[in-house]
C-alpha cells in the first residue's frame, strides 16, 4: 500500500527564525508574504501557543493548507 | 505437587482462540499446565462459571509516585490488572537529581495533577538513577510494572535548565543516549516523549525543545535493545496527529522499533479524526511500520471543585491562573469584583451558558443538597444569575467545596467507539491510571470493555476483549514471558465473573497522603487475582503477596 497524501510540514532547525522558515519552505515567495502564509497555516504555533509564535525543535510547521 | 491450580473455569487464554472449559496449574511464580489438569495442588481454586484470563496489562499509566507508597497501584490491581506501564508522556521519577525533583514534580502537577503531598508525605527519595528508582518500588510491588523512562527527565539530567531553552548540541545528544542505554539496561521497557505538555509555569516541557535528530538519536538506542517509544501528539489536531504517525512511523522503519502514541479521542464535533488517523495506521503498518494508537475504552468526562487545580480551565486562562492557587488566595480573588467580573466575561456573552451550563453539581461536603444532582443551568436560573456568576457564587458560598461534573465531553458514542476498539491496530490502553486523581477515575476502564462493547454492544467476542488487553499488548510491548495462559509463561491470571464483570460508580476517595482526595472506581466481578502465582486479591481484598516484579 503507497502513502496517500498528506499535508506537507518541516520542523524548525536549531535557533531557526520564523522568516528563515518561510524562506526555506516557500522560497519561491516574498519572505513577507511566505510569513504570512506559514502563520495562517499554524495557528497551533502562532495563535493558541503563549508566547505566540515560539518556535520548538519538535514542533510541526505545515507549509501548505489543509488538503481537501 | 503443583503450587496452585485453578480448576474447572473458562480458559480465555489470551491468544483470541475460542474458550474452552479446563484448569490451568501453577509453580514456582509459572503457569506449567493448561487444558485438564491431573495432579495435587497445595492451593485449589474454584473457578466453576468464572473465565480464566491472563492478568490485564494497562500500557499508560502515571502510577510512578503511587508505586513508591503501594505496590499494588490501588486499585487496579482489583480491577483484574497485573501489569501497568508507568513513565508515559516524557515523565518519569528518574534519572533525575536530587536538585532537578522540584521542577519534574511541577510537571507532574501540572500534567497530570497530582498533589504535593504525594511527592513528599509518603516515601524518602533515595535515587537518582533509574536502577535506584527501579529498586525502591521493587521491594514493595504486587502488581508487575514495566517502567518507561521519560525523554524530558533525560533531557534534563544531561542539559540542567537549557533542557526547557534550546536544541541539544551533538555531545549532549551522545551523553542523553549514553543514559538511555543506562535506563534500559536498568529495566526501562522504552522511552516516552511529549509534543503537547507545558509545566507549572506554561512552559513547554523539555521534550518539546528535541530537534528530530535528537528523538532519532535515541530511537537508534531503543532499537539496539528492542524497546519501544511512546508519544503524546497533537490529539486535538487530525492533521498534526499524523503528521507525527509519519514521524514515528519513520523511526519505526529506520530502527525495527515499535511505537504507539495516544490518546486517540472520537467526538461528536470530529468524526472523521478517528477515522483519518485509522487510515493513516493502517498505511503505514502496510509498509512495514509499526505505529499503534492507543484508544481508551470510557468516555470523557471531567470533575473539578475550586479546592484545587484542574485541566478543565485550560480553555479559560483567566480561572485557571486564578484557580491553581492555594484555596485561602483563592477565596480571596473571588472576593474581588474587578477579577470576578473579568471572569465571568470571559465565559463568554451569555454568561457562559453555553461553556458551563450543562455541568453537573455532583456534591462535596459542602454541597447544598438541593444542588446535588441539577444543572449548573437550571441552578443559575433558580438564583437569577448567569451559569459563570452562579458556579463562582455557590463555590465561594461553600468553601469551594462544591465539585461539579461536566459528563458530556467526548468519546461517548458506543455504536462509533465499539467498532474502533475492535479494530486490529488499536491498541486498547490509555487510562492514564494514577494521575487526573481530582478530575476523573482512571480505574475500571477493562471492566468497562466487557460490560459495554461485549455484553451490551457486541461489538467483540469475549475472546477478542481479553486478548486486546493481554496478549495483543504483551507483544506490542515486548513483554515476551506474559499476558497468555501458557505453560512456562509468568502465572499472572485473572478469574472473572463474564456477566457481571463491570467498573463501578465514580466515587470520591481519601486515601492519597496527607488524606488527599481522589476519584476511584471500585471493581464489579473480579474474583481472584494471581500474580506470578501467588494470590495477590481474592474476595473483594487484598492479601500480603508482595509477588510483583519489574518485567521487561
Amino acid at each position: 500500500m503507497s502513502l496517500s497524501r498528506q499535508r506537507r510540514f518541516v520542523t524548525p532547525g536549531p535557533d531557526e527564525t520564523v522568516e528563515a522558515l518561510a524562506l526555506r519552505a516557500l522560497p519561491d515567495q516574498a519572505v513577507e508574504t511566505a510569513v504570512d502564509a506559514i502563520r495562517s497555516w499554524n495557528l497551533h504555533i502562532f495563535a493558541m501557543r503563549k508566547p505566540a509564535g515560539l518556535l520548538l525543535g519538535s514542533d510541526v510547521v505545515f507549509v501548505e493548507p489543509p488538503v481537501s | 505437587m503443583f503450587d496452585l491450580i485453578v480448576r474447572d473455569g473458562l480458559v480465555v487464554d489470551g491468544s483470541g482462540a475460542k474458550a474452552f472449559r479446563g484448569d490451568v496449574a501453577v509453580k514456582d511464580g509459572k503457569i506449567v499446565a493448561v487444558g485438564q489438569v491431573s495432579g495435587d495442588a497445595r492451593r485449589i481454586i474454584d473457578a466453576g462459571g468464572r473465565v480464566v484470563a491472563p492478568g490485564f496489562i494497562d500500557p499508560h499509566t502515571h502510577f510512578d509516585v503511587q508505586l513508591l507508597w503501594d505496590g499494588a497501584a490501588r486499585p487496579a490491581l482489583e480491577h483484574g490488572v497485573t501489569c501497568v506501564v508507568p513513565g508515559n508522556c516524557s515523565l518519569s521519577l528518574a534519572p533525575l537529581k536530587a536538585g532537578d525533583r522540584r521542577q519534574v514534580v511541577g510537571m507532574f502537577q501540572q500534567i497530570e495533577e497530582m498533589p504535593p503531598e504525594a511527592f513528599t508525605q509518603a516515601f524518602e527519595w533515595t535515587w537518582e538513577d533509574f536502577a535506584g528508582y527501579r529498586a525502591a518500588i521493587e521491594t514493595g510491588l504486587s502488581i508487575n510494572v514495566a517502567p518507561l523512562v521519560g525523554h524530558s527527565v533525560i533531557r534534563l539530567w544531561v542539559m540542567g535548565p537549557a533542557a526547557q531553552q534550546r536544541a541539544a548540541t551533538p555531545a549532549e545528544i551522545v551523553a542523553m543516549q549514553d543514559l538511555l542505554r543506562e535506563c534500559l539496561a536498568a529495566g526501562a521497557v522504552g522511552l516516552s516523549t511529549s509534543f503537547v505538555d507545558t509545566d507549572e509555569n506554561g512552559r513547554p516541557v523539555p521534550s518539546r525543545f528535541a530537534q528530530f535528530e535528537e528523538l532519532d538519536a535515541l530511537c537508534a538506542v531503543l532499537g539496539e535493545f528492542d524497546r519501544m517509544l511512546q508519544c503524546v501528539p497533537e490529539f486535538y489536531a487530525t492533521d498534526i496527529t499524523i503528521a507525527r504517525i509519519d514521524q514515528l512511523a519513520e523511526l519505526s522503519l529506520k530502527y525495527g522499533i515499535t511505537t504507539t502514541f495516544s490518546p486517540v479521542f472520537d467526538n461528536a464535533g470530529t468524526p472523521e479524526n478517528v477515522p483519518r488517523i485509522m487510515a493513516r495506521v493502517e498505511e503505514q503498518f502496510a509498509r512495514g511500520a509499526k505505529v499503534w494508537p492507543q484508544m481508551q475504552t470510557r468516555p470523557l468526562d471531567l470533575s473539578f471543585s475550586f479546592l484545587r487545580p484542574s485541566l478543565y480551565f485550560a480553555r479559560l486562562p483567566r480561572w485557571s491562573r486564578v484557580l491553581r492557587q492555594a484555596p485561602e488566595i483563592v477565596l480571596h480573588a473571588l472576593r474581588d469584583p474587578e477579577t470576578v467580573a473579568k471572569m465571568v466575561a470571559d465565559a463568554g456573552p451569555d454568561g457562559g451558558d453555553k461553556m458551563l451550563g450543562r455541568l453537573i453539581c455532583r456534591g462535596g461536603d459542602a454541597a447544598p443538597a438541593a444542588m446535588v444532582g441539577r444543572t449548573l443551568r437550571d441552578i443559575a436560573a433558580e438564583r437569577g444569575q448567569g451559569c459563570a456568576q452562579a458556579l463562582i457564587d455557590i463555590s465561594l458560598e461553600n468553601g469551594l467545596d462544591v465539585a461539579f461534573l461536566d459528563a458530556d465531553i467526548g468519546h461517548d458514542n458506543t455504536d462509533r467507539i465499539g467498532p474502533m476498539l475492535a479494530h486490529p491496530l488499536v491498541h486498547i490502553g490509555a487510562s492514564d491510571g494514577g494521575a487526573h486523581l481530582a478530575s476523573f477515575s482512571t480505574y475500571g476502564d477493562t471492566g468497562y470493555l466487557f460490560s459495554e462493547f461485549v455484553r451490551k454492544g457486541g461489538h467483540m467476542s469475549l475472546e477478542q476483549a481479553v486478548a486486546k488487553i493481554t496478549g495483543e499488548t504483551a507483544d506490542i510491548w515486548g513483554l515476551k514471558d506474559r499476558g497468555r495462559l501458557q505453560a512456562g509463561l509468568a502465572a499472572d491470571i485473572v478469574v472473572f465473573d463474564p456477566d457481571t464483570i463491570a467498573r463501578e460508580a465514580e466515587l470520591p476517595t481519601f486515601d492519597m497522603p496527607g488524606d488527599g482526595m481522589r476519584y476511584v472506581r471500585a471493581a464489579t466481578g473480579i474474583d481472584t487475582v494471581l500474580v506470578n502465582g501467588q494470590v495477590a486479591y481474592a474476595n473483594g481484598a487484598y492479601t500480603e503477596a508482595r509477588s510483583g516484579v519489574v518485567c521487561v
